[in-house]
């Protein structure tokens, strides 16, 4: 290196460590990926490219029902999380803080502490109950579960958006004339919007990648997809589930890009 | 009431918080703020002058005491019901609209039909020389345009009253010299009452018609610049506005023996009291100042010189001790002659002394 | 008259608001919680779920046992070391994943903003992954007939598979792994606040770089440290796929032991007074957490 001066940042073997890691953290991740495009059924010799795993796996009817389920839960649970989260966002922020607030915020973060095997068992036993008692079997406990374990997921950006605002613009709606409603429609509302699509987005992938209170929750024969996968793991190595592997990751990805343009463009 | 008043504040007083923890940040305050002039609150920061803007724009209500609009009674009408608007210290530009969107936003909210939004924007949009940036989002202007628009948002939906919270001391110092003139041309040509709060006493004296200065929630003098700046009501006017030098002594009649020995006639003596001690001011640019230590006037000897530029400043000490600040207009040299231990002789004409009323 | 009826107002509108995410919140994750805490004092059901008469017994099972034939007490060994196993692999992968991830912060925080941005994205990624898929891309490496294995014979290092796949060595990789982005995303955030002039102030006062790390920069980003730490441990601790797909039956980490009284061990009293201790392991962690990010919080502004 040309620049000989004295970089006062640089802890001797740190760099070292940062790509090793950055290099282990993605290679079994790409290692995943390159064999589901692998001709054999090993997961680790390579036999030649080929797409089979793509159409064997959507093929399988198993496979087919437990994704419109994922993207029927992910979809309802994000919509309900980030619904509630927004409304509880706006009673939360930009007021005084309050004893009552802090409760809130307990409340809402509680899905964030709470180990979720513990969260598992314990919605098994409320939900086994209920299911005895109602006769109902549906969805509907899978989406209330996902829906509440959403909500500090969905909250956190929207959060973030309203603190980040300036207060006397609603101020100076009320000034010109608003209503409250006509503030929160023409102003806040819009303001609130990419937060509340990042919510969103970071609610969805939350619960499509959800395992552990999916299997005690859900009622037999509701496999989702992760669901589906982990019972897979365990009977055989297959490259099929590598395929479905690489389609959640592509679209967590899709997602998670969407997310940091909206997040970054906060001007 | 007076015909020609827009806007009435009687005894309003505001607290804030309840019991020991309780802050009074208006104390009673009576004031009548007449039609189309432009009127300023001067104080230094926490005086009260933007709680009272507060309750004359509805964000706040006074917790006794009554807010007065054009003679109707407005202390607990919410500020989108109150034909008052206001230009914020932040401007608060809507950042998801255009220029020309924030502009119409008040008329758009009253409901007003989609033509006479557009002829009103258009018209302000000329009238702010903003016309090339209608479809332009806040964010892409500068400080100075931005303060143009939030003025002509204020502005659009004709208020009875425009208030405007230190809205240029975001800007710098050249940009807030032409938005003084600015504001001035608009409130002319405009008509509206302007109600202007700062702490800057320049900004207050240049564009005022009439000045209303605070301090501790308590409005001590409203006057024209002119009158606040020559026969400031008390000490801390004389002080806040313009700089003074305080000298005790005592008065009979319309002559002041000052404490250090001399003794000299005044001018007025309103509000003082015709005999007693008293605490006398003077504004540093009305002394003159001779080397010579003959003929009457105040001797003293200089302690101190600074060099300023266009001025001068010359401390200089009494007989008793009392220093005081003289403004001399530097010579073409620049050196004024004047050392420190030079014993010199201060005049000054005899109205320039105001004698101030007792402190409370 | 009160001063401030405006705030009281906005804070019962604020109430209003909050409502719907709390009734979903209490339904969904708070109130279940109350109820395992009464299912933990109940007597099992011949065929999973429970009887509803009061029993200590499950309380009693968590610690100790009595054996079948001579009826003797004895502490319950099986459970001990599942709990010992738990603590010590979370322990484990908190450590590794604080030693690792610390110079992965640093590296990225001292980066110029365009490259800091994308490599944040990248531990982002990965944060946001399937947990289930990465602890499978684990698997497929570290496996007899894995990736890694395939290739050391084929270099000729090793003639037989190494075997890694449900170990504890496994579990405690995988761990590290699925975890590390937890911790590096609060150490970068609170090395991005790390003023870069105190390293210039104890350069030029004498100290060495591995001193600095000593006496400056691990002080000064402590609470990143912790709430890095208390990140990784809390799940590490409750972990139940990655142990189940890297560990196997015999490895089991308390979460797999929870899970088995709801499935074969129909024991759900006991799998509910589980979940009590570790929730409450995992409070207390919190509440030690918090002490000690306030506690220095207060020290740095002082």
């Amino acid at each position: 290196m040309a620049d000989r001066s004295f970089d006062i940042a640089r802890l001797p073997g740190f760099a070292t460590i940062a790509v090793t890691i950055f290099v282990l953290l993605y290679l079994p991740i790409a290692m995943l990926v390159i064999f589901s495009f692998n001709a054999g059924d090993n997961v680790a010799i390579w036999e030649g490219f080929s797409l089979r795993w793509y159409p064997e796996a959507w093929a399988n009817e198993a496979v087919k029902q437990a994704t419109w389920r994922s993207l029927q839960i992910a979809t309802c649970a994000a919509i309900i999380a980030t619904t509630v989260a927004t409304m509880a966002a706006l009673g939360t922020t930009r007021r005084r803080q309050t004893r009552g607030q802090s409760f809130v915020y307990l409340m809402i973060n509680q899905p964030l502490m709470v180990p979720e095997i513990v969260t598992a068992v314990a919605l098994l036993i409320f939900f086994s109950s209920i299911k005895v008692a109602t006769g109902y079997q549906g969805l509907g406990y899978l989406i209330l579960a996902h829906a509440a374990f959403c909500i500090p997921f969905a909250y956190l950006p929207i959060r973030a958006r309203l603190e980040g605002m300036d207060l006397s613009l609603e101020t100076a709606s009320a000034d010109l004339y608003a209503t409250r409603w006509q503030t929160f429609r023409h102003v806040t509302l819009p303001l609130v919007m990419p937060g509340a699509i990042a919510g969103l987005m970071l609610a969805f992938v939350t619960s499509l990648d959800d395992v552990v209170i999916t299997l005690f929750v859900k009622s037999a024969g509701q496999d989702t997809l992760p669901t589906y996968m982990l019972a897979q793991i365990r009977r055989s190595v297959s490259a099929e589930v590598n395929a479905i592997s690489t389609l959640l990751l592509l679209l967590t990805v899709v997602l998670l890009t969407a997310f940091f343009l909206l997040t970054r463009k906060r001007t | 009431m007076p015909e020609d008043t827009a806007v009435e504040v009687r005894d309003a007083r505001k607290v804030y918080g309840q019991g020991a923890g309780a802050v009074t940040a208006l104390d009673g305050v009576s004031l009548g703020i007449r039609k189309s002039e432009f009127f300023t609150l001067l104080g230094p920061s926490g005086c009260g002058k933007t709680t009272l803007l507060k309750l004359i724009a509805g964000f706040e209500s006074p917790t006794t005491g009554q807010i007065l609009l054009h003679g109707s009674d407005i202390t607990f009408d919410p500020p989108n019901l109150r034909p008052v608007n206001t230009v914020f210290q932040s401007y608060a530009l809507f950042p998801h609209l255009s220029v020309a969107d924030n502009i119409g936003f008040g008329l758009k909210m009253q409901g007003r039909p989609k033509s006479e939004i557009s002829e009103t924007v258009t018209r302000m949009l000329a009238l702010v020389r903003l016309d090339a940036m209608a479809d332009r989002k806040p964010g892409q202007l500068s400080g100075g345009q931005q303060q143009r628009v939030a003025l002509a948002r204020a502005l659009a939906p004709s208020p009875k009253v425009l208030l405007l919270d230190e809205p240029l001391s975001a800007l710098d110092l050249q940009l807030r010299k032409e938005m003084q003139i600015e504001l001035k041309r608009l409130q002319i040509e405009t008509g509206i009452t302007f109600v202007f709060v700062t702490h800057d006493q320049e900004e207050a004296l240049t564009m005022s018609d009439r000045i209303g200065v605070m301090q501790s929630g308590h409005l001590l003098q409203v006057g024209d610049p002119r009158t606040i700046y020559t026969r400031p009501a008390n000490r801390f006017v004389a002080s806040f506005i313009g700089e003074s030098n305080f000298l005790t002594g005592t008065v009979d009649g319309n002559v002041f023996t000052l404490d250090a020995g001399p003794r000299m006639e005044v001018g007025q003596t309103d509000g003082a009291p015709a005999t007693g001690k008293v605490t006398a001011a003077i504004r540093p640019e009305q002394i003159r100042i001779t080397s010579a230590t003959l003929g009457d006037g105040i001797p003293a000897t200089v302690t101190q010189t600074v060099y300023f530029g266009t001025d001068t400043h010359c401390r200089v000490a009494l007989a008793d001790g009392t220093e005081i600040t003289v403004r001399l207009q530097s010579p073409a040299s620049g050196d004024v002659g004047l050392h420190p231990g030079s014993e010199v002789t201060l005049k000054f004409e005899p109205g320039a002394l105001i004698l101030l009323p007792k402190a409370a | 008259m009160s001063a401030d009826p405006q705030v009281t107002a906005a804070a019962r509108r604020g109430w209003w608001l909050s409502a719907p995410a709390l009734v979903l919140l209490a339904v969904g994750a708070t109130g279940p919680l109350l109820i395992m805490l009464v299912y933990s004092f109940l007597e099992p059901g011949q065929y999973g779920n429970v009887e509803w008469a009061l029993s200590f017994k499950a309380w009693f099972n968590v610690v100790m046992q009595r054996d079948i034939f001579d009826g003797t007490l004895t502490f319950a060994d099986a459970h001990l070391s599942i709990f010992w196993r738990s603590a010590k692999l979370a322990l484990l992968t908190t450590l590794f994943a604080f030693l690792t991830g610390f110079p992965t912060a640093w590296f990225i925080a001292t980066r110029s903003p365009g490259l800091r941005t994308a490599l944040l994205f990248l531990i982002t990624i990965p944060f946001w992954t399937n947990l289930l898929i990465r602890t499978f891309a684990i698997n497929q490496i570290i496996r007899n007939e894995g990736f890694l294995n395939t290739f050391l014979l084929w270099t000729g290092i090793i003639d037989t598979p190494i075997v890694m796949l449900y170990t504890d060595f496994a579990v405690f990789i995988g761990m590290t792994y699925v975890y590390l982005p937890l911790m590096v995303l609060p150490l970068f955030a609170a090395i991005d606040r790390f003023d870069m002039r105190l390293l210039q102030a104890g350069y030029d006062l004498y100290a060495s770089r591995w001193q600095l790390l000593r006496h400056v920069i691990v002080p000064v980003v402590k609470p990143g440290i912790i709430s890095g730490s208390i990140l990784v441990f809390i799940p590490a601790l409750g972990a139940y796929v990655t142990p189940r797909i890297l560990g196997g039956g015999r490895n089991m980490m308390i979460g797999n032991f929870i899970e088995l009284q709801f499935g074969q061990g129909r024991n759900w009293p006991l799998g509910a007074a589980l979940s009590v201790v570790l929730l409450v392991v995992v409070s207390l962690a919190l509440i030690v957490y918090t002490r000690f990010a306030t506690g220095s919080e207060g020290k740095s502004h002082g």
